[in-house]
């Protein structure tokens, strides 16, 4: 019986001296592993090399704006309206409930409904003025957008990312001028003719027009613009005093959409 | 005594953990040291080569790097170039590349199935075709 306890005991105190050795052990290895990655920088973590990113644009140096003479737009064209949802692949389901649009056609009273509209001219009544993103220097979607999927951009143009809209519609709500549309269904049995210039959207976010930023990156006008028979519509920078647009906008005098809410539009209209 | 001896043959047996530590590490980068020597030494040849156009038979990073990152490197190419305009990704042997699927596709499209049998094979089902065209809807 005396034996047995004094066994068990041995055992107790070996298994003490085998936890004191491995834990002086890993300690000593631990040591060895810091010093080293200190003296040897090989062993340390590496490090990202920031060099391969390229400097940002300066935002606020451009501001990109349209000036659209509605004398000069012809009734019943619609050129430029096609040119730009073919370009973007915008689906028509010709009901007014599933319709897309990034720019489209108004009557003056809906376009300029604060304007005055006392006494004037039966021309100016029935005209037709193209509506389209005023791309606002304050824009409430931005605003009102929880995801930052719409957001303003360091050339002034309100851009989307599709990827990041879930489809909340606040943004809709929030601009005074329904440049936004929402896609009820997939949009794709829309589009008679798919065009490789842009990607489509899917069902369940909410989309208008981008300026063509696509096609300023590679140099070109947007395609509303190149497209116009009527050379109606002027696009420049707007912080460029010597650009054409602010030429034209210092020569006429020009309105811009419900400039009373304070957005401050991109979009300018000659009547 | 006896304590000593103990604390001794600790500190020796800590040495060799150590150095066998040391070992796994050397021999796992065994492979990649000379690779790096090779990196270094690339901007003196890409200095001289700067005039030829741009070589696009070479992907923007190694094989294996995008069999395992290419989302990544998409998901970041998309921030840079729609929210910050920073457009121009430069390799390390400086070459540039515009930051856009497009340019993937530019060799990529030229299998139509290249994205898909890889996709399919590890079953996964990415939403990129959702709105991009695919190369199998573009090519026809």
């Amino acid at each position: 019986m005396l034996e047995l306890s004094s066994v068990a005991h041995g055992d107790a105190e070996m298994n003490q001296q085998r936890r004191e050795f491995l834990k002086k052990a890993g300690l000593g290895a631990l040591a060895g592993l810091g010093a080293a990655a200190g003296l040897f920088p090989a062993l340390a973590l590496e490090k990202t090399d920031l060099s391969i990113f390229p400097e940002k644009p300066m935002p606020g140096k451009t501001r990109w704006g349209m000036l659209i003479d509605t004398r000069k737009c012809s009734e019943g064209c619609t050129q430029c309206i096609a040119a730009c949802h073919h370009t973007h692949n915008v689906p028509d389901f010709g009901n007014s409930k599933n319709q897309v649009k990034w720019i489209w056609k108004s009557p003056y009273e809906k376009a300029f409904p604060t304007a005055s509209q006392q006494f004037q001219g039966d021309d100016v009544k029935s005209r037709k003025v193209l509506t389209l993103c005023n791309h606002c220097t304050e824009p409430p979607c931005t605003r009102a957008c929880p995801t930052e999927a719409t957001f303003k951009r360091w050339d002034g143009i309100v851009s989307m990312d599709y990827h990041r809209c879930i489809g909340c519609r606040f943004c809709m709500a929030a601009c005074p001028y329904g440049s936004r549309s929402f896609n009820w269904q997939d949009p794709r049995p829309g589009i008679r003719e798919l065009s490789d210039t842009y990607p489509t959207r899917e069902r369940g976010v909410v989309e208008k027009c981008n300026f063509c930023s696509e096609r300023l990156v590679d140099g070109q006008l947007p395609a509303c613009v190149d497209t116009c028979p009527e050379k109606a519509l002027t696009f420049g920078d707007l912080n460029d005093p010597k650009s054409e647009i602010r030429t034209m906008l210092h020569a006429n005098e020009t309105m811009q959409r419900k400039p009373e809410l304070g957005t401050l539009p991109s979009v300018f209209y000659i009547i | 005594m006896n304590k000593l001896r103990q604390t001794l043959v600790a500190i020796v047996a800590g040495i060799a953990v150590f150095a066998a530590a040391w070992f796994f590490v050397h021999a796992g980068h065994g492979g990649v040291t000379p690779a790096r020597a090779a990196a270094e030494s690339a901007p003196v040849k890409s200095a001289v080569t700067k005039a030829i156009p741009i070589d696009s038979t070479k992907c923007v990073a190694p094989a294996e790097y995008m069999r395992a990152n290419h989302m990544r490197v998409l998901d970041k190419w998309r921030f840079d170039s729609v929210r910050s305009g920073a457009r121009t990704f430069v390799t390390p042997d400086g070459r540039h590349f515009d930051k856009s699927l497009k340019t993937c596709l530019g060799c990529h499209a030229q299998n139509p199935m290249f994205c898909f049998m890889c996709h399919q094979y590890a079953n996964v089902k990415p939403t990129c075709w959702n709105c991009h065209l695919s190369p199998m809807e573009t090519q026809k």
